[in-house]
């Protein structure tokens, strides 16, 4: 399922970031990391749209040769970004859109830690589990 | 067709292709010198018309380009201008014959050519030719411009001819097919009569002369022929030619709605601004004459917005041309190179979503194998392309594949240099600076995997390049910023880089300028150790200057009257934040106190750490640390001395750890404590050091005032001996002693005292002053004990056991009658004598003794110093009165006073009076001693009640008196005891024994 998470700061550095393949973990960074020019411009072309209006999840980001690159971003511009193998061709829009939903209310409990100071590294360890469970669920 | 044009842009395709070109041996200063004159002339009005023709020049082109010509005319090479030095007339033929050689490589294109012939002067420079220019010189060739002018014009009439030429082919004649390189043998054979066929013909060639047209200024010509050439080639799906006149029609398009130019090179494109694009439209009105030829019908004007393409649609035709190509592998350059124009004219329409599109696209066109140097040339033009369009991040991660490419394996001799450049580009893509400053504050934040990563990788290549001070300061940056991400192996491995690299290159405080025109700040070791608190430390308390009381009183030296004003208050807070009130002395050492922490996994050793101070004159006397592995706050005390007075100012610290010499200033510490760091520098004071003749005591007073005290000795006494105490005072400062003052304090005020506890004569000390350095001076002070141990619970039991009776009070009261029974004086021997030197009979005295001295310009600015000698005196219980009684003597004058005398030492005394009889008491015995003394009154004490009683409380009254009459007894008998053994043990020593017991009286 999906390769790498990441959730990224409205400042733009990672709060959280992990990936399948530890080998290549430098691989995804600079994947995801390249992704937020994307992120940022369809952000800027949604803020001329109604504030209301606005759809969280933002589609497909950029497809590279072996994987696709899809976000999100919430309403306090945090954003998650999910690279999923491109030849994983079961996983339709929606199955993203939901795993992005659970992603987001994942991270809200996070936020609902009092314990946890917003900007700083998630470290949860109930996050963690969900992001493991997204990564190695069959579809 | 192989070697793409990356800076291609959509305007290109108006353009005449000029290739300047040197022949034999010219140096590339003076080429270079002409060539930019030459291009200077990018742009020609053509004469009676209102048509311009841009020329574009390269200096390079590869013929095999030139093949596509007929596909898109602006590939073609249609002028050439050679450069050539010729000095000699014998020369000439031969450098002539180069120009022809040069001439052949592009020659089936080519409508003319210029050679520059610079050097030869005489008969054959003087031969008036077209194709030929002469020049003595390259400086004395003003009229270069006007010759390429004139070239120019003569390229646009074989331009105008072949356009006319073309058009005019339709009418009937058959139109030869044109083809691009690799098609020509699929067309062998193939049946040229089909209907199929002549349509190919004809929009192919619809299609050249659109791209003649475009290229001779006439664009709205172009727009109608290229429309026309893409609805006969779709219905051929002739799509390769499709995919050109397509494109063909975006080119033409953009020109008319992007006079700026997409390709953002400046001043390319000089229209006079308003006149644009209407005028563009119209200008070419009097050559629309010369269309009628090919197409008699097309109304320019009418067709005129409708042949234009809208911006979006430029888009849409872009990518419908390009998904053409793509069809065609061969196509390969013209796909990528259509995918590079369309994303310039995205940029501008700041459509940045569909020009990565178009970008992303271009990434995955594969050209043949490509060599190394347009690898890097690709990446760099990819980067610049995502640059353009606003992708930082993603124009970072090509340049920096760039980056790597130059410094390839397989790469003979890898260009570091360059590497290093396109590396420092990536910097801001990677939301980088190289200035420690912006990490100093709270945690870090950014893409610390990918941010190491670069870092390691600028640290190699300034390594490679030989520059090992970069190196150092980029692995220094690394540890410094980066700490919190490393793993303890990466700590260790970079620590060890860095040694080795500074063994060779110590790191400096110094900036260090690229040639790029960056600066690299110098790093600080704030982390290595870490600093969380600095405290500037009081000098010892012996130490301490104080300053010496004015009339005025130091809390009015402020300027408002006021004792208290809120106003005033908040600045005074504000000052004392910064200033310190304490002060610290000229010449003396200085003392910071720092907790450091060491964040690392090993022993740290910090080398050379001193203060970095202002204000002052500061010697600074470093310290060298070896912190264990990840300490806990471990303190760290940093000294120097101040030279010159005035306020002096800690600003931070230096270190060198690793090789790496750092400042650390502390305003630019995060999360430091810091109580203050001005303090003032008085002027130089002396220093007194004193010992004595007592050895030191173990017990250390805790005077009330909170003074500290720097010296405690302690002595032993008897009730009631006295011993003189020797002070050596000594001046180890720099500074003569001009002045000392004594003061005495008794700190024990349960006991009362009788006497004069201490005494002391100073004048025979101050007579040796002032007390140069080095110098020594002693002073004599007089200890003298007089304890009342009557009431000792202790003792009396002892006695009691023995048979006397006593009445648990105070025996010295001079109004308690003693009444009991008296047993005889018979000696009193206590079984257990040992008890005598029991200590808990034992009764301490604590004085502190105050040295106040000065000396030296501090004296002269009015501060001294206070040195305290504490006194620890434990008294022992000597001598005894148990029982008091008087008996009638012979005369009526006099009376027995009968005393018994109980000795409580351990040491046999004798006890003598003012009558010089003498009585020996062994330790420990009780005898009874009679004195015959006159009787008196106590009439000479000054009673007074009249004047005191109504103020005094008559309890102190009657303490006073009682005093004062055992002051007048004791005048009148003089009793006196002596230890024998001591006073010969202690006689050597000079210690006085005559001991006086407190006490004695009677009514």
């Amino acid at each position: 399922m999906a390769v790498c998470v990441a959730v990224i700061a409205k400042e733009n550095y990672p709060l959280y970031i992990r990936s399948t393949l530890t080998e290549n973990e430098l691989k995804f960074h600079y994947m995801v990391h390249t992704s937020l020019d994307v992120v940022d411009e369809k952000i800027s072309a949604m803020g001329k749209a109604l504030v209301d209006q606005r759809e969280l999840y933002l589609g497909l980001l950029y497809p590279t040769e072996d994987y696709k690159v899809y976000g999100y971003v919430t309403n306090s511009k945090v954003k998650f970004v999910m690279v999923v193998d491109s030849s994983n061709t079961a996983l339709r829009d929606n199955e993203i859109r939901s795993m992005f939903r659970k992603l987001h209310n994942s991270y809200t409990d996070v936020m609902c830690n009092p314990f946890y100071n917003p900007g700083d590294r998630i470290q949860s360890r109930a996050f963690d589990n969900m992001v493991t469970s997204m990564m190695i669920q069959v579809c | 067709m192989s070697v793409p044009d990356y800076m291609q842009c959509a305007e290109d395709h108006q353009t005449l292709l000029v290739v300047v070109q040197p022949v034999g041996i010219v140096s590339e200063e003076n080429f270079f010198r002409i060539y930019k004159r030459i291009c200077s002339v990018s742009q020609i009005s053509v004469r009676d018309s209102q048509r311009v023709l841009y020329i574009r020049y390269r200096h390079h082109y590869p013929p095999e380009n030139n093949e596509w010509g007929d596909f898109q005319t602006h590939r073609k090479v249609v002028g050439l201008i050679t450069i050539t030095d010729c000095f000699s007339a014998k020369d000439w033929p031969q450098t002539f014959e180069k120009f022809h050689v040069q001439k052949e490589i592009y020659g089936s294109t080519l409508y003319d050519s210029r050679l520059f012939v610079f050097g030869l002067q005489g008969e054959i420079a003087e031969q008036a030719r077209t194709d030929v220019a002469f020049y003595p010189n390259y400086e004395d060739c003003q009229t270069v411009e006007k010759r390429i002018e004139d070239f120019i014009e003569s390229l646009f009439i074989v331009l105008e001819s072949k356009r006319l030429d073309r058009a005019t082919d339709k009418s009937g004649d058959k139109i030869p097919l044109l083809c691009v390189p690799f098609e020509k043998k699929d067309f062998v054979g193939l049946d040229t009569d089909s209907r199929h066929y002549k349509k190919r013909c004809q929009g192919r060639m619809r299609k050249h002369v659109g791209d003649l047209c475009l290229q001779a200024g006439m664009l709205q010509d172009s727009l109608v022929h290229y429309h026309m050439s893409v609805e006969l080639l779709r219905s051929v799906n002739d799509f390769l030619w499709l995919g050109a006149a397509l494109e063909g029609l975006c080119s033409a398009s953009v020109i008319y709605h992007y006079p700026g130019g997409t390709g953002g090179k400046s001043g390319a494109r000089r229209f006079q601004g308003s006149t644009l694009p209407a005028e563009a439209a119209n200008r070419h009105r009097p050559g629309a004459l010369t269309t009628n030829g090919i197409n008699p019908d097309t109304s320019t004007e009418i067709g005129r917005a409708k042949n234009c393409l809208s911006p979006e649609d430029i888009i849409d035709k872009y990518k419908e041309a390009i998904s053409y190509y793509s069809k065609y592998k061969n196509a390969g350059v013209i796909e990528l190179e259509a995918c590079i124009k369309a994303v310039r004219v995205l940029a501008i329409q700041k459509r940045s979503m569909e020009a990565s599109e178009f970008l992303q696209n271009a990434v995955y066109i594969n050209l043949r194998q490509l060599s190394e140097e347009e690898k890097i040339q690709r990446y760099s033009i990819l980067s610049e392309l995502y640059e353009l369009i606003g992708f930082h991040r993603k124009s970072a991660f090509f340049k920096r594949v760039a980056a790597m490419q130059c410094v390839a394996p397989s790469i003979a001799e890898p260009g570091w240099r360059a590497c290093y450049k396109l590396l420092l580009e990536t910097l801001p893509g990677y939301s980088l600076s190289l200035d420690p400053k912006d990490f100093s504050r709270g945690t870090h934040r950014g893409w610390a995997a990918v941010q190491m990563r670069l870092l390691h990788e600028l640290v190699y290549a300034s390594r490679r390049m030989g520059n090992p001070a970069l190196s150092v300061r980029h692995l220094s940056f690394l540890l410094q910023t980066m700490l919190d991400f490393l793993s303890d192996q990466e700590k260790k491995d970079v620590t060890q880089s860095l040694e080795n690299y500074t063994s060779k290159c110590p790191g400096t405080m110094e900036p260090i300028a690229l040639p790029g025109g960056l600066t690299l700040p110098p790093v600080p070791f704030t982390k290595l150790p870490i600093v969380r608190h600095v405290k500037l430390l009081n000098l010892p308390a012996s130490l301490r200057p104080h300053k010496v009381k004015s009339l005025l009183g130091q809390n009015m030296s402020t300027k408002s009257p006021f004792i208290y004003s809120p106003i005033i208050a908040h600045n005074r807070g504000e000052e004392r934040s910064k200033k310190i009130d304490f002060q610290w002395v000229q010449g003396d050492v200085c003392e910071v106190q720092l907790m450091v922490y060491n964040p690392m996994p090993f022993e740290l050793r910090v080398e050379n750490m001193g203060l970095l101070t202002s204000g002052v004159e500061f010697e600074s006397l470093p310290a060298a640390l070896s912190l264990p592995a990840e300490s806990g706050l471990y303190p760290v005390t940093l000294v120097g001395v101040p030279q010159t007075t005035g306020t002096i100012t800690v600003n931070g610290y230096h270190t060198t750890v690793f090789g790496v010499f750092s400042d650390c200033l502390l305003d630019n510490l995060p999360g430091i404590k810091t109580s203050g760091s001005t303090v003032e520098v008085i002027p130089a004071l002396p220093r007194l050091q004193i010992s004595t003749s007592l050895p030191r005591s173990a017990h250390s007073l805790q005077p009330s005032s909170g003074d500290e005290v720097s010296t405690n000795v302690s002595v032993q006494l008897y009730n009631g001996e006295s011993q003189q105490l020797i002070i050596k005072l000594e001046n180890i400062g720099m500074e003569p002693l001009e002045k000392l003052e004594v003061t005495s304090k008794v700190l024990t005020t349960k006991e009362k005292l009788y006497g004069d506890f201490l005494s002391w004569k100073l004048e025979e000390t101050l007579a040796q002053f002032p007390l140069l350095p080095g110098k020594v001076a002693t002073f004599t002070i007089n200890i003298k004990v007089k304890l009342d141990f009557s009431c000792q619970e202790n003792l009396l039991q002892d006695l009691s056991d023995d048979g006397i009776s006593v009445s648990g009070f105070p025996l010295s009261s001079p109004f308690r009658q003693v009444v009991r029974p008296r047993v005889e004086g018979k000696p009193v021997n206590p079984p257990e004598s040992s008890k005598a030197g029991d200590y808990s009979h034992m009764k301490t005295l604590e004085a502190v003794l105050n040295f106040k001295y000065s000396g030296g310009p501090g004296h002269t600015e009015g501060y001294y110093r206070n040195l305290s000698l504490g006194l620890h005196v434990e008294v022992e219980p000597s001598v005894f009165f148990t029982r008091v009684s008087t008996l009638p003597a012979s005369s009526t004058r006099q009376c027995h006073l009968l005393l018994d005398v109980f000795n409580s030492t351990e040491h046999e005394l004798t006890v003598s009076t003012r009558s010089s009889e003498v009585l020996i008491l062994h330790a420990g015995e009780c005898q009874r001693m009679a004195i015959q003394v006159d009787k008196f009154n106590f009439e000479s004490f000054p009673e007074s009640p009249g004047e005191k009683g109504q103020f005094a409380n008559p309890k102190q009254l009657e303490e006073e008196r009682r005093e004062a009459r055992g002051l007048e007894i004791h005048s009148k008998l003089g009793i006196r005891w002596r230890i024998i053994s001591f006073s010969w043990g202690h006689l050597g020593l000079g210690a006085p024994s005559p001991r006086v017991p407190t006490s004695k009286r009677d009514p």
